[in-house]
């Protein structure tokens, strides 16, 4: 099992910058989540990474080695593409052992590799069948079993999941956890979904225009995001952000919309200074006095799956999003007390949108 | 009921343009003094096949061997030189690639009429017309690999490309996941292109009359023109001819015929 | 062996699979056609063939060319010819794809059947249609005589003044199932949905063609013109088959004429001369189609 290094990676189509001097270490047998808007060249870094797009400058080292110049077979990678691209002209059983005979290996070692995979992902029945004749999430499991056959050095995911019904992703979302698990192999796993980022990573890389935002654990990502862009891409619903003003004692920020509402930041700022406030929707409770700051809004609409609501209210005219539990007694038009602690107001700058 | 009416409808008009095929059998069906009866017989009373008459005056044995020898010939060239080429131009995204598309298909427009007086000439000064064949079978490649590449590669492009990256991730050189993964899979287009190459160049005409002196070595079409002549009169013979020489491709196509016309049209306009 | 590893993973092998055939068509078409061009600036004869060093003549094969008495019959006819294959092809070939487009079983089956015409080398269609023609028991003339079109028997193939007309006619035959196919293809390209859209809006069957299909089949039409514009410039066999050019050259068109003086006359400087022409139309065309389909792309 073996460490990715990228070092200053750039990529470029022509005159289109793709990937923007990226910096990323990949700890041997971690997982590590790309995340971020379409477009943002995560599939390009991965295929970087598998050899598939040559970059433009920088190094890339698997294992300690620079890799640059190596064609995909000798990298030792293994890859999971979204369309699953199984080979339509093989069993799923040379599908599976096709990368094995590439390399020659004796009859009897391929037969226990596949074998033991087959075992592992559920696929012993399937072994004859062509890739037509699987049903979607069947496919998913040949494709991840055609990875995993030869044990490589990494693992390399491109959007795995994204043809997936709803039930089925969350169902493989953690047997994939648990393959990673067993196997420890260093993985890197593209998505544009943030919660399975959010709940497969051991760690998270946030990218946006071919630059990376954030490096961190889950976690980190959520409590102490380092930018705007970063706090309203992790969570759902997405956080609030509201324009304010440093009050003059540089302790609270006044709305600036509001009609002189203040809230307390939890470190002092310069006076005077433009900010976003960020307030994350499940972080506020509607009629809570209990809690240490307050806001007053009304409420626009209410939208409820039963476990879960959606309120949407308005701050003055800015609009806020409040999530609460089960079925609050609100109803358009009222005007409703907002709650919230101090330690989970955020503060950006309004020029660079860095975290204060 | 009036799906059964257009299906009569299209049924006639289906007839009315094959006529002139019917025509052709019809009349190699009679012999050779009912032709010239009025009013002509649309149904031959007395069907009577002159097949041996045919190939011993008008030696089609020997015409239509010369025509397979420079199809195949024409299609062995087109298929190992433009597959490659279809398979680069479908994948790469190199600035040339649109550049040497469009030479192609500007190059795929010149009419062989046009072009059969400086091949003549060059040909002569290499000496090629020594091999008049050989000649033919040049000339009519270079004019069916534009056509071959342009089909071909809409074949190529259908295949996704995460396939070939799979087996180069699997271990595949470059090579290997040609021959491994795109050959195999568009295999069915390329046979089919294939097969639109071999019977165009079955039925080439202007180069064979322009570059073969011989007539021990001239094709079908030649053979043909050559008995039409100014002032045909055994239509019968010549109407034998034709069928002999053209029903092979009609059996052919009828095989093929819907894959002909999906590959005819992913080419012509995308 | 490093070499040959290296070459196996890198760009090398996309230049391997291009280079032998861009190459291939460098020396067998686009070297003729530069060829061709220098040569309708050269005196080319019989006896000068075979030499690559030719007095060169400037414009003056092109002047002489022009002088020829046949030269603007020629044109006519070539204008003529073009311009009525494409008129016919292009309406038979949309009525019956439009037709074919109607839901009957075998619908699709049928419109297939129309490309043998297409599969068929058009020599030997040039020969059917020759004796299809003939004049006094040709098929033809009995049935439009049966239909009482005609009085006497219409010499197709020998009549100066309709000569030109039997190779436009068996040209409109060959060319009707290209027409058909790629315009069913277009036809097929718009969704359904647009259709009951405007039928929902008030539109009837005539309306429906004018505002819907024709304007969205803009595209497909251009490239089926231009196609067909190159094609019928292509067209050659037949006028061998059915008349070679006569009656004393009253059907001939510029493809065959330029043969012919290369071929029969061995006025092969000449007989460039016309190529070149031709060429640079037949490549005007080919731009028009590129552009038009490209937009198809686009759209
Ligand atoms: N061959 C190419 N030429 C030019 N630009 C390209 C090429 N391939 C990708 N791009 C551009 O590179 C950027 C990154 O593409 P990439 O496929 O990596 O995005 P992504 O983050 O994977 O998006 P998605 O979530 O939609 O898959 C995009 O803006 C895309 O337009
Ligand atoms: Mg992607």
């Amino acid at each position: 099992m073996y460490q990715i290094e990228l070092d200053h990676l750039c990529k470029a189509y022509g005159r289109v910058q793709v990937l923007n001097d990226i910096t990323i270490n990949v700890e041997t047998g971690s997982f590590v989540a790309l995340v971020g808007p379409s477009g943002c060249g995560k599939s390009t870094l991965l295929r970087s990474i598998a050899g598939l797009d040559k970059i433009t400058s920088g190094t890339i080292r698997i294992g300690g080695e620079v890799v640059n110049d190596r064609p995909p077979r000798e990298r030792d990678i293994a890859m999971v593409f979204q369309s699953y691209a199984l080979y339509p002209h093989m069993s799923v059983e040379r599908n599976m052992t096709y990368s094995l005979r590439l390399r020659h290996r004796p009859k009897a070692e391929i037969r226990e590799c596949l074998e033991a995979t087959a075992q592992t992902l559920g696929l012993a029945g399937l072994l004859g069948r062509m890739p037509r004749d699987l049903s979607g999430g069947q496919r998913q499991r040949v494709a991840m079993g055609r990875a995993i056959v030869r044990k490589p050095r990494v693992f390399l995911f491109d959007e795995p999941l994204s043809n997936l019904d709803a039930a089925l992703r969350v169902q493989m979302r953690s047997e994939i956890r648990r393959l990673h698990k067993r196997l420890e192999a260093t993985s890197v796993y593209v998505t544009h979904d943030q919660i399975e980022a959010m709940t497969m990573a051991d760690t998270v890389v946030v990218l946006r225009s071919g630059s990376v935002e954030q490096i961190g654990a889950p976690r980190d990502l959520y409590c102490h995001p380092a930018n705007r862009f970063v706090a309203g891409f992790i969570g759902s619903p997405a956080m609030n952000f509201l324009k304010a003003k440093v009050t003059a004692d540089g302790l609270s920020a006044a709305l600036e919309l509001a009609d002189g509402q203040t809230l307390t930041l939890p470190e002092p700022q310069r006076p005077g200074r433009p900010i976003w406030l960020g307030l994350r929707p499940e972080h506020m409770e509607i009629g809570d006095e209990t809690r240490q700051q307050h806001l007053q809004a009304r409420v626009e609409s209410v939208e409820s799956t039963g476990s879960m609501s959606f309120i949407e209210t308005k701050v003055a005219a800015v609009p806020l999003v409040v999530t609460q539990s089960g079925m609050p007694r609100v109803q358009e038009g009222m005007t409703v007390t907002i709650g919230i602690n101090t330690n989970d107001i955020y503060a950006f700058d309004m020029e660079n949108e860095v975290a204060l | 009921m009036k799906r059964y009416l257009f299906l009569v409808v299209a049924l006639l008009l289906a007839a009315l343009y094959l006529f002139p095929l019917y025509w052709m059998y019809a009349t190699a069906l009679r012999p050779g003094g009912d032709l010239f009866r009025y009013p002509p017989e649309i149904w031959p009373s007395h069907p009577h096949f002159e097949i041996t008459r045919v190939f011993l005056t008008y030696a089609v044995g020997r015409y239509v061997w010369n025509s397979l020898v420079v199809a195949s010939g024409t299609t062995l060239i087109t298929m190992v030189l433009g597959t490659g080429a279809a398979y680069v131009l479908a994948r790469s995204r190199h600035p040339m690639v649109s550049v040497t598309l469009f030479v192609i298909l500007v190059l795929q427009v010149l009419p062989p009429s046009l072009m059969v007086t400086p091949i003549f000439v060059a040909f002569n000064q290499l000496g090629l017309l020594e091999w008049p064949r050989l000649a033919v079978v040049l000339a009519t490649s270079a004019k069916t690999l534009p056509f071959y590449i342009i089909l071909c590669r809409a074949t190529f492009a259908q295949v996704p490309g995460e396939l070939e990256q799979a087996a180069l991730v699997d271990g595949n050189s470059r090579v290997g996941a040609f021959f491994h993964i795109m050959l195999p899979l568009a295999r069915n287009g390329i046979l089919v292109v294939s097969t639109l190459v071999f019977l165009q160049s079955f039925g080439e005409y202007v180069y064979s009359r322009s570059l073969i002196a011989s007539t021990d070595l001239q094709t079908a079409t030649v053979g043909l023109s050559t008995f039409l002549g100014a002032n045909a009169q055994d239509w019968a013979g010549l109407m034998t001819y034709a069928s002999i020489y053209v029903t092979p491709i009609l059996v052919i196509f009828i095989l093929l015929q819907r894959h002909i016309v999906s590959g005819l049209t992913a080419g012509a306009l995308k | 062996m490093r070499f040959l590893k290296a070459w196996r993973d890198s760009d090398a092998f996309n230049l391997v699979l291009v280079v032998p055939a861009v190459g291939y068509l460098l020396a067998f078409s686009a070297f003729p056609l530069i060829y061709n061009v220098v040569m309708s600036f050269q005196q080319v004869d019989m006896f000068d063939v075979g030499t690559l060093i030719r007095p060169l003549r400037g414009f003056g094969n092109y002047v002489d060319v022009f002088a020829r008495s046949e030269a603007g019959t020629v044109l006519w006819n070539t204008v003529l010819f073009v311009v009525m294959s494409i008129v016919f092809q292009l309406s038979i070939g949309f009525a019956l794809a439009l037709f074919f487009q109607l839901d009957f079983p075998g619908a699709k089956w049928l419109r297939g059947l129309f490309l043998a015409g297409w599969v068929m080398p058009a020599l030997v269609v040039g020969a059917i249609w020759r004796w299809i023609f003939a004049g006094d028991f040709g098929v033809l003339n009995y049935a439009l005589r049966s239909l009482h079109l005609i009085g006497g028997p219409v010499f197709w193939t020998s009549d100066p003044s309709i000569a030109l007309w039997s190779i436009i006619i068996a040209n409109v035959w060959l060319g009707i199932p290209f027409n058909m196919i790629l315009l069913s293809v277009g036809l097929a390209g718009i969704p359904d949905d647009v259709y009951e859209a405007a039928a929902l809006d008030g539109a009837g069957m005539i309306e429906r063609f004018r505002s819907i299909t024709l304007p969205l089949m803009a595209p497909t039409l251009g490239a089926v013109i231009s196609l067909g514009v190159i094609f019928t410039l292509q067209q050659f066999d037949l006028v061998a088959a059915l008349t070679q050019g006569g009656p004393a050259g009253a059907s001939n068109i510029a493809q065959y004429w330029s043969w012919q003086m290369s071929f029969e006359t061995y006025e092969i400087s000449d007989g460039a001369v016309v190529a070149t022409l031709m060429m640079t139309v037949v490549a005007a065309v080919a731009l028009i189609y590129v552009r038009a389909i490209r937009h198809e792309q686009r759209a």
